[in-house]
């Protein structure tokens, strides 16, 4: 039983496939970017040359930043390879709905990826409270809702590789992200690449994977197996028989309609938010790249037909690129099963990616998740057989605890909407669709802001300041008891100027976002 | 304001470039850049840092005159206090231009001296003239021009000198603190310098790549050149000291 891992077999390309084999690669087989005469493990990745890859993620969270770093790819070349522009949140439009008593603020907010102002010192939170009526709770503590709404860029041309000024992910070409990824991940990494079917998997005693047979290269076996073949998850779903834990009672969206557009005009505007525009029964996304925009209309296939969800997504795309290109598109349809497997490991086998759990992208936890996942397996690899069910059970655990934290955030932006177009709304706020643990948070929400003692773990994929920004963007009502400290309120008051001061100074400084791109073209980013 | 223009004896024949220093004809420079091939001169006065290009993000070297925008701490009324001035100072209000020749039918790049009409130092009344009362060239001119080809070919071998540096990791940031004799404390940032520990580390092979190119001599010679900050920190006293006495 304590037989070493050596011996890594990924199954399928895409992006959770190359990025973890690329994380696995860079942390045990080189030493700064450069691969060991001897390396620790050997690892294959098993792609079929003729499955399309969904191109699922087309936004990252600023952690791909570190990703790519530790993979050894700069910032430039991705940049350029991937037609990668940059995200510094979500905007979100029309979730809040119209009422008589809100009609006076605008129906949309930001959740940016930066934390508010001296967040390490003082929870802005409660002294913005009384100012509510005056200013977005974004605004007021944080640069970069003024600047993306100006479709700033987050840094300058003389800031290195993956610094910033404000922070940020990206906006990608999901298809040629995994390209790139793949190139470097062979050429530079010592990958092997097996373009080749699985055509049946065999198992040892204890239930552990042995090996996989293809079609034109025998049996590969494997001290570990990485699932990454997507929705089918052809390992741990298909053979080790992991059940699907379905979240579609909580998050009812299953359906998906996705569009290319190309700009209006080649000099146009590159969004430095992904926008996604609330509709009667689901909402739909907006990326801007740098060659194009990914437009697509996510929504419930319960409450509404794929006819309905076209003409609506026919209407978005009619006011900004005008009828006969709205009428002309050709979408793609997907469908997908909301929910996650019950573990991501079992025996000698992990999930990642779509193979482990989908759900719609509201917050593009997608690849965010692939990420922690293959980080998590790369950092605590287990050096045998004979502890790697302890490892599994800790990684599992953490897997769970993400899940039920993604679940109940997105819902966190259903439950707060005031809209009452459609009776998938009110589902959305029945109760019974509500898991217990946001329920009771929003119960203590009413009378004190959220902190960090609301979430349960640590290493969390959303802070507190998250909630915060869904929580207040959306208008939510929070009713302090007593007053703050006068030196405190001194403090936060300082915090507020600042933040206004640094807003302005940085309007001068910073480029639009595709300005920036065409210097990176001309220049590159410097290194340091 | 600038007004490039390609500088012709028809045009500019009454032209004049005034050559005094001082802060009237800009020279309140805070920095200017340099190049490893008048290092051995800059050394010897001025500290020499890497700074970025607000422009392009492209690192390269600059001798270093203040601690702050303006401060030019060698520019005392009209008289610039160290024998050697760079040769980017020097050379101003001439630009280096290209410009398209045809040539027996074959295009090649020339270049071309441009002057900025609208500098301090151009003048009518005063100063060196450019051309010849009957043409031709001044001796003036054609230093000039000496220069800016000394300057062009430098500023070339300054940029293969910075991606060599980059490229072995040699170059870091670092933030220039100092403590003035009136208490006062400033921070520098947003310079560059040699990182040592790399440069200790370096491989035989990596070394002898450099000192072919001659850029391990400017290696240290931009170290030795970092003691000069004492000088610019003892004009910086005494600056105080004249303003408070």
């Amino acid at each position: 039983m304590d037989n070493p891992i050596r011996s890594l077999v990924i199954v399928g390309g895409g992006a959770a496939g190359w990025i973890t084999a690329g994380l696995l690669a860079a942390e045990h087989n080189a030493d700064q970017g450069v691969l060991a005469a001897i390396p620790k493990l050997t690892i294959s990745l098993i792609e079929s040359p003729d499955v399309p890859i969904i191109g699922v993620g087309e936004g990252t969270w600023p952690s791909m930043r570190l990703t790519l770093q530790k993979i050894g790819i700069g910032e430039t070349e991705f940049l350029l390879c991937c037609d990668a522009s940059f995200k510094q949140g979500s905007k979100f439009i029309h979730w809040r709905g119209q009422t008589a008593a809100n009609r006076s603020f605008p129906d949309s907010y930001i959740h940016p990826f930066s934390l508010p102002i001296g967040q390490q010192e003082l929870n802005l939170c409660p002294f913005w409270l009384p100012h509510q009526q005056d200013v977005a709770f974004a605004d007021a503590v944080c640069q970069q809702f003024q600047l993306a709404e100006l479709g700033l860029a987050p840094k300058q041309i003389s800031t290195a590789e993956y610094s910033f000024i404000n922070n940020y992910g990206y906006h990608l070409n999901a298809g040629k992200f995994s390209q790139l990824l793949q190139k470097h991940v062979t050429e530079k990494l010592g990958v092997r690449y097996i373009a080749d079917h699985v055509t049946a998997i065999h198992s040892q005693q204890n239930g552990d994977i042995a090996s996989l047979s293809t079609k034109s290269h025998g049996e590969i076996s494997g001290d570990l197996f990485i699932d990454c073949s997507g929705s089918r998850s052809m390992l741990l779903g298909e053979h080790l028989q992991v059940p699907m834990i379905s979240q579609q009672q909580v998050l009812f969206n299953d359906s998906a309609l996705a569009v290319q557009m190309p700009y209006p005009t080649a000099d146009a505007a590159i969004a430095s938010c992904t926008h996604a525009t609330a509709q009667s029964c689901g909402w739909i996304w907006d990326i801007g790249l740098p060659t194009r925009r990914g437009i697509g209309h996510v929504y419930s296939s319960a409450h509404l037909s794929d006819d309905a969800a076209e003409q609506q997504l026919r209407r978005y795309l009619t006011a900004d690129f005008g009828a006969s290109a709205a009428s002309s598109a050709e979408f793609r349809k997907l469908s997908f099963a909301p929910g996650h497997r019950a573990l991501c490991w079992k025996n000698n086998c992990i999930a990642i990616g779509m193979a482990a759990g989908f759900i719609e992208p509201l917050e593009a936890s997608a690849l965010a998740l692939v990420e922690w996942t293959a980080k998590a397996l790369s950092s605590q690899l287990p050096a045998n057989r004979a502890v790697m069910d302890i490892v599994a059970a800790r990684v599992n655990k953490v897997f769970l605890q993400h899940w039920q934290q993604i679940v109940e955030f997105l819902k966190l932006h259903y439950v707060l909407s005031q809209r009452a177009d459609d009776d998938y709304w009110y589902e959305h706020r029945e109760s019974s669709s509500i898991p217990t643990s946001l329920q009771d948070a929003l119960q203590l929400w009413r009378y004190q802001v959220p902190s960090a003692m609301d979430i349960s773990h640590s290493d969390v994929l959303f802070p507190a300041a998250s909630y915060q920004y869904v929580l207040y963007g959306m208008g939510f009502q929070t009713q302090l008891s007593g007053s703050q400290k006068p030196s405190l309120q001194r403090k936060a008051q300082q915090l507020f100027n600042e933040n206004i001061q640094r807003i302005q100074t940085l309007k001068q400084v910073l480029d639009d976002n595709r300005s920036l791109l065409q210097k990176i073209r001309q220049h590159g980013l410097p290194t340091i | 304001m600038t007004k490039i223009a390609l500088l012709n004896s028809v045009e500019h024949q009454p032209l004049k470039v005034i050559t005094e220093r001082g802060a009237a004809y800009g020279d309140n420079l805070w920095f200017t850049p340099t190049f490893p091939l008048e290092f051995r001169s800059v050394q010897a006065q001025y500290p020499i840092f890497f700074h970025k290009d607000q422009q392009t993000g492209k690192l390269y070297p600059v001798a270093l005159f203040g601690f702050s925008h303006q401060e030019n701490l060698f520019l005392q009324s009209n008289n610039w206090q160290h024998s050697y001035i760079p040769l980017s100072v020097l050379r101003l209000p001439f630009l280096i231009g290209q410009q398209t020749v045809r040539e027996d039918g074959v295009e090649h790049q020339q270049r071309v001296i441009h002057i900025d009409v609208e500098h301090p130092r151009v003048s009518k009344a005063q100063g060196e003239a450019l051309f010849l009362p009957f043409g031709g060239n001044s001796p003036y001119l054609e230093q000039v021009a000496g220069m800016l080809e000394t300057l062009h070919f430098g500023l070339q071998d300054s940029q293969q000198f910075v991606e060599q540096l980059l490229a072995l990791e040699l170059l870091e940031a670092f933030a220039l603190d100092v403590q003035l004799d009136d208490g006062t404390k400033h921070q520098m940032i947003g310079f560059y310098t040699i990182n040592e520990d790399k440069l200790k580390a370096l491989s035989a092979e990596a070394l002898t790549a450099l000192h072919q190119r001659g850029y391990l001599q400017a290696i240290y010679m931009a170290l030795a050149s970092q003691s000069n900050i004492r000088n610019l920190l003892k004009l910086k006293n005494q600056l105080l000291q004249q303003a408070a006495g």
